[in-house]
């Protein structure tokens, strides 16, 4: 069994090696059918593997990393009931979008590239979900920045996609920088770095201390997950290739920020002030990048602002307590997220490699196949009843409520408001790209059979998935939270009241649906408002970015090497030179060869000597 | 003082003076014949090469000299020929010989004096392993002088447009520290020998003499000197710029991968366990200047055209984390400083090779100038990313491994300064993806050499590479070789 768990790591690990180092040499389907291989191929093991999680988990430790002093970071595993069906999922969504990726990506040149990378994310994704020490987690947690840096930019030919790519690097390298000193705090308390070790010892500490540690790492995950303040990346990430959208910026790296708090539970927990500011966190993002969705023209970039919205939610769960809410809504929207990206990049494709909304309407005409996935998705995203989503974002709504004090309601107010803007962004993204007439002028680009099979698993999923966790009202029994150990995430809520609730989810449901239809249904052009624009660029959070980090490290950089550098220690450098020059000339002034200054000097040292002696002898 | 390995033959004289024999064969050998003469040296190099790696397998994690040589030298002055050799030393011994190698693989095509060229690079070996191996104090003083020279003469003749001034100033800087290396080693022997009346320049005896706090505080200065500027550390590191875009690659190279080792490796044998309560009285001031460096240098960077003034300052701010473990003044920290000075030498060393790689084929080295490097020449480009990313410090490569170690041992005892460097790891990559872009991303600059890696360039980068690798994922070897005698060194500088 050992052998399986660790071919879950090793395939992607080894696929994307391989593909770097000998992809192009090899003839040119070689290098996909690797790539695709050792996803599917760590997908099955994972399956195979399942039942070793189940209850306790399982721990393997193949080698010790660095052990230094008391230090000491193992290679190890810890797969236990939250680590495999994260597991399952990322390998299986994972495994989708690569078979996806091969037809999407036929005709780039540069493929093994892509696969290379594509594949060592994954690596790194399920060194995140796997790993047993804090260390080893933020090897996957870089390691997926680098790869998301690389895929970002994968047309790197044009500037702005490698830029793109350098502020999702950057951005969430500063997360990064709170996680990292989370850890040396919490292994500075404990002695260990281990996951299970901190959650074992807890108990003891002081609430400051565990408030300061959960929020540096609610820090960390902010940038990893794009929330509020470090969530300005996901939009511009969108400039990569769409499978890469797909994976990294709606089914797997984004909610690793969710996932290391859900590991973190136990530590987090223990804070009440830590909780609330997940919570907040959560809400905030959910309610801000729902308001920038709804003035994106850009397909991705409106599927990105939901992105960051739901995992919003799925912050807010965290922060209400529930493990398995957050875990659900994880699972759902990774599954209606990734089809709803894919079928995005074919949308784009149909409409002759166009990505603005303005210039779509009418696909349904150039593929209702691609037109009734899309809205399968869709349907999930704006949480229609009885979809996945549905299910998944009322049970978070639901907890928020069933917490009743003040506090919780508001949240479930602003949780509710997020939902009808999200029904409403989403009908208005359905009619603008499919009513009406085609209002491009590019011909179609029919995407391959290759490209559409992999939607059919995923809008199977992303309509059903809802079964996975289904609460006592529609006769189910929770099966997520049991599989968790969560049982206490289980509502009990009287009928009526669950009625109230599914009630109102579903009345903001069809409010959403129908403004959206009064508004859009008819596309006119139309002016830009003032707000419309500011929404549009994302708050304009970017400006004030810019001003507040990026123009003060610039003017500090020039300051340090044209001020100091170049100005001040160059300068004292060469003053200390020129010093030297000068006392040097004016030495050799006094040796200039002419006898009468030398005998002039003779004399005055003779008077000078001869004085001294005198003036000694007689005081 | 015993070796655990006894043996009557002098292996680590072999080991010293091999290369020195390289250097005349080399002279006598290829003074006609340029191709001979890098024969020459690269045979010599990888001879070293194997007899370090040979050494470093014999090691057992123990305390103690693996090996030993002791003579009487110049006995009226006490003078001794002493030579140690520990896991501390075998790993610097290690890096130095396997970085030759490449040094002279990447110089391979070096065609003005050739045999001269190669001859200096060899006796640029035989001093820095003489200092890394070296216990007796005037012994050591001449090998730390003895690599001066080479170097001096690597950066004035086979250098760029600026190459004198270049020279002249690593020349004045190092040799003002050393100066006052020198004062302090003559001072102490003297003062020692009044006390006790045996005039010995051995480090062993002489860690014995007492003296007041004002007199170890300006010895302790005075030894310093000298190796802050070796380091180098903030504010004395203008030299290190220039030597770097001024000198040939493979002085780069050396620069990077030799000499700045042996400041740290100084401070840590000599200064260290010399001077221990002045040492840890300027702690702070070491720690202070380490941070500041490790900014200011990234700042500096950030603002830097040519790639190699980017890499060199980079040098500067990752050695400012290095001085900055060494202030933690503990285990994990020390063994961090160590093992950071090690991969960030490999690293670097795949840096400046890439970078000559880059500058022949486009003939610039300015960044506003160059892009779109991967178009042209994937596979060079790949191992540049991959130096870059060691170098921001991308967990699993190497640098991430020691600066790791180096905060959490800062951390245990200096919460405060442990955070401060934690932002150090986003500064380097501010810089570092700036160097990135402007280089391999981008539409592209006209290469007028089309022609991607040349098999000698693929030996160059493969082993670097695999290292950097390695290093990253497994540093345990490197680690268990420096327990025993990073531990000694902090219990004879006394646990604070």
């Amino acid at each position: 069994m050992d052998i399986l768990l660790i071919l879950i790591l090793l395939l992607p690990l080894a696929g994307g090696v391989i593909n770097a180092c000998f992809g192009s040499r090899m003839p040119q389907p070689v290098p996909v059918f690797i790539a695709c291989g050792a996803v599917i191929g760590s997908f099955l093991a994972c399956l195979g593997s399942l039942t070793l999680a189940a209850g306790d988990g399982y721990r393997l430790v193949l080698f010790t990393w660095l052990k230094s002093g008391n230090f000491q970071a193992d290679i190890g595993l810890l797969y236990d009931p939250l680590a495999a069906i994260m597991t399952l999922m990322v390998t299986g969504v994972a495994s989708l979008i690569h078979l996806y990726a091969a037809g999407y990506m036929e005709d780039e040149p540069d493929q093994v590239r892509f696969f290379a990378l594509l594949n060592l994310f994954v690596f790194a994704m399920l060194t995140i979900v796997l790993a047993d020490n804090l260390l080893l987690l933020f090897l996957g947690w870089e390691g997926v920045g680098f790869c998301s840096y690389g895929l970002i930019g994968f047309w790197y030919r044009k500037t702005e996609n490698a830029d793109a790519g350098r502020k999702a690097f950057i951005v969430t390298r500063i997360g990064d920088l709170f996680f990292a000193v989370a850890l040396l705090w919490l292994f500075a308390l404990f002695g260990t770095i281990s996951i299970e070790g901190i959650n074992a010892q807890v108990s003891g500490l002081e609430v400051t201390t565990v408030t300061m540690i959960s929020l540096l790492l609610l820090f960390g995950a902010c940038g990893k997950s794009a929330q509020v303040p470090l969530m300005s990346w996901l939009a511009d990430a969108m400039a990569g290739p769409t499978p890469v959208s797909a994976l990294i910026h709606a089914a797997t790296m984004v909610t690793a920020g969710v996932y290391l708090l859900c590991r973190m539970f136990p530590l987090v927990s223990l804070s009440s002030t830590a909780m609330a500011a997940i919570a907040l966190v959560g809400i905030v993002t959910a309610l801000y990048a729902a308001t920038c969705a709804l003035a994106q023209n850009e397909i991705k970039r409106v599927l990105a602002y939901s992105t960051m919205s739901q995992v919003g939610y799925m912050f807010l769960a965290v922060g209400l307590g529930s493990v398995s809410a957050a875990m659900f809504h994880l699972l759902t929207h990774a599954f209606f997220k990734a089809l709803l990206f894919m079928t995005a990049g074919c949308l784009i494709n149909l409409a002759g490699h166009e990505n603005d909304i303005r210039r779509m309407g009418g696909m349904r005409q150039r593929s209702p196949l691609v037109f009734w996935l899309f809205l399968a998705g869709l349907l999930c995203l704006a949480g229609a009843p009885l979809t996945s989503g549905f299910f998944s974002k009322d049970l978070i709504l639901a907890t928020a409520f069933a917490h009743g004090d003040p506090f919780h309601l508001g949240l479930y107010g602003l949780g509710v408001m997020v939902a009808g803007l999200t029904s409403f962004y989403c009908f208005r993204l359905a009619y603008l790209v499919f009513a009406g007439d085609f209002r491009g002028d590019e011909l179609p680009h029919e995407p391959s059979a290759l490209m559409l099979w992999p939607l059919y698993p995923l809008a199977i999923l992303g309509l059903t998935a809802g079964l996975l966790n289904l609460p006592h009202l529609f006769s189910g029994g929770s099966w997520l939270s049991g599989w968790l150990g969560r049982t206490q995430d289980v509502l009990h809520l009287s009928i009526s009241i669950e009625y109230l609730l599914i009630g109102t989810a579903i009345a903001v449901f069809v409010l959403g649906w129908l403004l959206a239809a009064l508004r859009y249904r008819k596309y006119s052009e139309r002016q830009p408002s003032l707000v419309g624009e500011f929404l549009l660029n994302g708050w304009r959070v970017d400006d004030l970015f810019d001003l507040l980090l990026v123009r003060p490290f610039k003017k500090i950089g020039r300051f340090c090497s044209q001020g100091v550098e170049a100005g001040l220690i160059e300068g004292v450098l060469n003053g200390a030179a020129r010093g030297c020059t000068d006392l040097g000339m004016r030495l050799r002034g006094l040796a200039d060869g002419k006898v009468s200054a030398y005998l002039q000097g003779l004399v005055w040292g003779f008077v000078l000597i001869v004085g001294w002696f005198l003036l000694r002898a007689l005081v | 003082m015993t070796a655990i390995m006894a043996t009557d033959f002098p292996l680590l004289s072999l080991l010293l003076f091999t290369p020195l024999a390289g250097a005349l064969m080399c002279l006598v050998i290829g003074a006609a014949n340029g191709t001979n003469a890098r024969w020459v040296a690269l045979i010599t190099a990888g001879i070293v090469f194997v007899l370090s790696l040979v050494l470093c397998l014999l090691q057992t994690p123990a305390a103690g000299w693996l090996l030993y040589e002791d003579y009487s030298w110049i006995e009226n002055f006490g003078i001794r020929y002493t030579l140690g050799l520990d896991g501390l030393s075998s790993v610097l011994i290690l890096l130095t010989a396997f970085l030759q190698v490449l040094a002279v693989l990447v110089s391979w095509r070096q065609n003005h004096a050739p045999a001269i060229f190669f001859a200096l690079l060899l006796i640029l070996e035989t001093a820095a392993i003489g200092v890394l191996l070296a216990l007796d104090l005037i012994l050591f003083y001449l090998f730390w002088e003895l690599m001066l020279i080479p170097m001096f003469f690597l950066i004035g003749v086979w250098g760029y447009k600026r190459r004198f001034y270049a020279a002249v100033k690593f020349f004045l800087f190092t040799l003002i520290g050393s100066l006052c290396l020198l004062l302090a080693v003559i001072s102490l022997y003297l003062l020692h020998g009044e006390q006790t009346g045996v005039y010995t320049f051995a480090l062993e005896a002489l860690k014995q003499t007492e003296l007041s706090g004002t007199q170890e505080l300006i010895f302790f200065l005075c030894f310093m000197a000298a190796f802050v500027v070796k380091v180098p550390l903030f504010p004395f590191h203008s030299w290190l710029p220039d030597a770097h875009a001024e000198g040939p690659a493979a002085g780069s190279v050396d620069l990077a991968g030799l000499l700045l080792k042996t400041g740290v490796y100084g401070m840590i044998r000599f200064a260290f366990p010399l001077f221990p309560v002045a040492a840890q009285k300027t702690m702070p001031i070491l720690a202070v200047l380490a941070l500041v460096g490790l900014f200011y240098a990234a700042w500096v960077a950030f603002q830097q055209i040519d790639i190699k003034r980017i890499v060199a300052y980079s040098s500067i701010s990752h050695m400012g984390f290095v001085i900055l473990g060494l202030a933690a003044w503990n285990q994990t920290a020390w063994e961090g400083s160590v093992l950071l000075m090690v991969n960030h030498a490999v690293t670097t060393a795949g840096l400046f090779a890439v970078v000559a790689m880059i500058e022949q084929r486009t003939g610039t080295r300015a960044l506003d100038q160059l892009g779109g490097m991967w178009k042209s020449h994937p596979n060079m480009s790949a191992f540049f990313l991959l130096f870059c990313m060691a170098s921001l410090g991308l967990p699993g490569l190497a640098n991430f491994a020691g600066e790791i170690l180096i905060l959490i041992g800062v951390f245990t005892v200096k919460p405060l300064w442990a955070i401060i460097a934690v932002v150090g790891i986003l500064f380097s990559a501010v810089y570092t993806l700036r160097l990135v872009q402007g280089t391999l991303w981008g539409s592209s600059c006209e290469p007028h050499d089309k022609q991607d890696l040349v098999p000698r360039e693929w030996l160059v980068l493969i082993p670097l590479a695999v290292l950097v690798v390695l290093l990253g994922c497994y540093p345990q070897p490197v680690l268990e070789l420096l327990r025993e005698p990073v531990s000694s060194l902090l219990m004879s500088g006394g646990l604070p």
